[in-house]
């Protein structure tokens, strides 16, 4: 038995998912947190439940919504789970109705019951069945009740059976019938009031009769027929509202009060700036610095108690370098800035989760509309400060064609986690008193990057073009502690996970070429190494941005193509292969980079989280974008912008130094 | 200069975007050219009849926050140029 979770966007539908099936998907509170189905087994049963994106009606705007509708025409579904959100029960009963035509049984679980109550929205369950003859449960996805009952319910197929109920009037009813006598399918009285509507994924099923049928309701309508179908279930919706909705409208509610506030016409921007800042300040800044330190501390006592077991033990000098220098240097580089990653992520879960997003996304529309990009880009920015893969996958949200492909493009220029330990560990060094301040600075640097970006890309790329924008604003709510925890949890062991894989990888493969010649000699200058050769041919790209020829940070930097973490990796691996200039700290402290100035410091944070995004994001971007060339464009385009700004950096800052 | 936009009573056809904060009206016609957008704005509930508030304007005055059927919608200025209404309040 298969059944399919479905309803509107924001409805709760994934935090039922997680409590019917014992998961724990990602939630949070903005319209298409869920942009692919995903599957699961209701808790004490073999019943296959499904976690549809959510839509507002089968008529999908969207991407994400196509692949619902997609689904529940096509696939083979036994019961449908409505989740019907009760604080907007018009609009959610505008699905329902659509969902009742596929035909198909169903159970509405009435969700949000509770704000509904204290709202003063009265639900006569009873009345509700009756009219749509369709079992019906009051649930609280957040606090857990009923769920039970919901699944004995899906067990027990002890279920109303939808016997179709008449919506329209008898002209429109009447074409329906005579259309269902003459197509073949699953769904014959939803695919009649498709073919009606002239929907135009359908028309491949119109028939010359059908086709007369609906031209003849077309003339005695003078009408859009696809208004007039909308119209007469929001009538027939009205009336189950009258019969069974009482509500005490007008009242002042809590999310009124906090957005008077917080989308006041003078404080908002201010606001939103304030916490912007106060996120990566926290993040990026001296706390940051702060942990890292304190981690690094406890990763040096560490690989110098590593290396001192292995010579005890008799280990070859080569092996224990491995471990220490290559293995132990490169992922522990990265694992230090562990606890200001995990400050960040727990930062944009609350961001997520309280609602505040979608506001956002609210009142800069404007800002971005002037670009060419929509208010709605805003939800992958801020995601992508956290990761560059999910950030862009979110993008599917935004109709626009244009303005999406824009938004997958510029989504990576936004600093990700993983930039994060370049950010923390430049500043740090080379501006210690401001190092909060120039951690932040790069932030705004890159929303100055996407905003030239897309001036540029719309000038000479896109065409311009109108378009809309069309959001719900979902009520602020508290987050659940237990759901963030769980949130901050798994991107924590996620970068851990890719630390113990791919760093470690490429941190022994890092340490071979740089302790071997291409002779296969060991135990040489790390200048004779196959590394350096390697790097000597790049040397020349970086040269401008760096006033000098640095075999160790172009290789370095190239490496940000397998993970942006592992460039620290690398520079740590590499300064702890070469001679020390002065104690202290590791990397600036060794002959290879001692050469960093602030400004090519700063010139080279500025290549890293500008440059082309990591393999996983380049694939995320590929798949997006749906074509391998306007991927290279991407890619292109992103390094071609991140060397221009990195040269400009380094020349002027250059100039500055010299002058003081 | 700007021309002081002018307001509207009880009983005035014009276009939702023209209302101000706080302003009530019925949906008498949608004139969207763009089908997929018209659709969009019928499946959340535009419909002819239908009462909207203008409740929230962004800072920078554009989009708009309307209320309708119970819930809130977030459009520009543009699309609610689209929308005809008879003002209610």
């Amino acid at each position: 038995m298969r059944v399919a979770l479905i309803g509107n966007q924001n409805s709760g539908k994934t935090t039922l998912f997680n409590l019917l099936t014992g998961t724990n998907q990602k939630v949070g509170n903005w319209p298409g947190v869920t942009i692919e189905k995903k599957l699961g087994v209701i808790r004490g049963t073999d019943f296959e439940i499904v976690d549809l994106p959510g839509v507002y009606s089968l008529s999908p705007y969207s991407v994400e919504e196509e692949i619902s509708r997609k689904f529940l025409f096509e696939e083979q579904i036994d019961l449908i789970l409505n989740i019907v959100d009760s604080t907007s029960m018009e609009r959610s009963l505008y699905l329902t109705t659509q969902l009742l035509e596929l035909g198909i049984p169903m159970i509405i679980a009435l969700n949000m019951k509770d704000i509904a109550d204290k709202r003063g929205i009265h639900i006569d369950l009873k009345t509700l069945e009756e009219r749509l003859d369709t079992t019906i449960l009051s649930i609280s996805a957040l606090k857990k009740t009923n769920v039970f009952n919901l699944i004995q319910y899906i067990k027990m197929g002890d279920y109303r059976k939808n016997l179709y109920h008449h919506i329209y009037d008898h002209e429109l009813e009447d074409a329906i019938e005579s259309i269902k006598l003459l197509t073949h399918t699953k769904h014959p009285q939803f695919l009649a009031v498709k073919l009606i509507e002239e929907d135009p994924v359908f028309v491949g099923f119109h028939t010359d009769e059908t086709k007369k049928i609906v031209d003849g309701l077309a003339k005695d309508y003078l009408r859009d027929m696809e208004q007039v179908i909308a119209d007469e279930r929001y009538r027939y919706i009205e009336n189950i509202r009258d019969e069974a909705v009482t509500a005490n409208r007008d009242q002042m509610t809590w999310t009124d009060r906090l957005d008077n506030i917080l989308l006041h016409r003078v404080f908002a921007i201010p606001i939103f700036m304030i916490i912007m800042f106060g996120i990566y300040y926290l993040a990026a800044g001296p706390i940051g610095a702060f942990t890292a330190q304190l981690v690094g501390k406890y990763m040096s006592s560490f690989s110098d108690w590593t290396r001192s077991m292995l010579v005890d033990f008799g280990a070859s000098p080569w092996s224990v370098s491995l471990v220490v220098d290559g293995m132990i240097a490169g992922v522990g580089a990265i694992l230090n800035f562990l606890p200001q990653l995990a400050i960040l992520f727990l930062l944009i879960s609350l961001l997520e989760t309280t609602g505040y997003m979608a506001r956002i996304a609210f009142f800069l529309d404007r800002i971005f509309q002037k670009v060419g990009l929509s208010g709605k880009s805003l939800i992958p920015f801020i995601i992508g400060s956290g990761c560059s893969i999910p950030a862009i996958m979110s993008a599917r949200t935004i109709n626009d064609e244009t303005e999406k492909r824009m938004t997958i493009m510029l989504t990576p220029f936004i600093p990700c986690s993983a930039k994060l330990p370049i950010i923390t560990l430049f500043a740090g060094y080379f501006f210690k008193n401001n190092s909060g301040l120039v951690s932040a600075s790069l932030y705004f640097f890159a929303i100055g990057v996407i905003f030239l970006s897309a001036f540029i890309m719309k000038k000479f790329w896109f065409k311009g073009k109108h378009s809309s924008f069309i959001l719900e604003l979902p009520d602020y709510k508290i987050p659940n502690i237990k759901f963030i925890l769980f949130d901050v949890f798994e991107k924590v062991k996620a970068f851990i996970q890719q630390a113990g894989s791919i760093i470690l990888l490429a941190s022994i493969i890092v340490w071979f070429l740089i302790s071997f010649s291409w002779t296969l000699q060991y135990g040489i200058d790390p200048n004779q190494s196959i590394l350096a050769s390697i790097g000597k041919v790049l040397g020349w790209i970086f040269y401008p941005m760096l006033g000098t020829y640095s075999w160790g940070a172009a290789v370095s930097a190239i490496q940000g193509l397998v993970a942006k973490e592992q460039i620290i990796a690398s520079m740590a691996i590499i300064a702890g292969h070469s001679e020390t200039t002065s104690e202290g700290m590791l990397i600036f402290g060794s002959s290879v980079f001692s050469f960093f100035t602030p400004a090519s410091a700063y010139a080279f944070m500025v290549f890293n989280l500008f440059s082309a995004p990591c393999f996983g994001s380049i694939g995320a971007m590929n798949k997006e974008l749906g074509s391998t060339k306007r991927m290279w464009q991407a890619v292109i385009f992103q390094t071609g912008i991140a060397w221009v700004l990195a040269v400009l950096v380094y020349q002027i800052g250059h100039l500055i130094e010299v002058i003081l | 200069m700007k021309i002081r936009a002018l307001r509207y009573h009880k009983g005035d056809r014009t276009k939702l975007s023209n209302l101000r904060k706080g302003q009530k009206a019925k949906v008498v016609f949608l004139d969207a050219e763009d089908k997929a957008l018209r659709r969009r704005l019928l499946d959340m509930g535009i419909t002819e009849g239908v009462q909207i508030k203008i409740k929230k304007i962004a800072p920078l005055g554009d989009p708009i926050d309307i209320e309708l059927r119970g819930y809130e919608l977030c459009l520009r200025k543009f699309d609610m140029s689209l929308i005809e209404v008879e003002v209610i309040s």
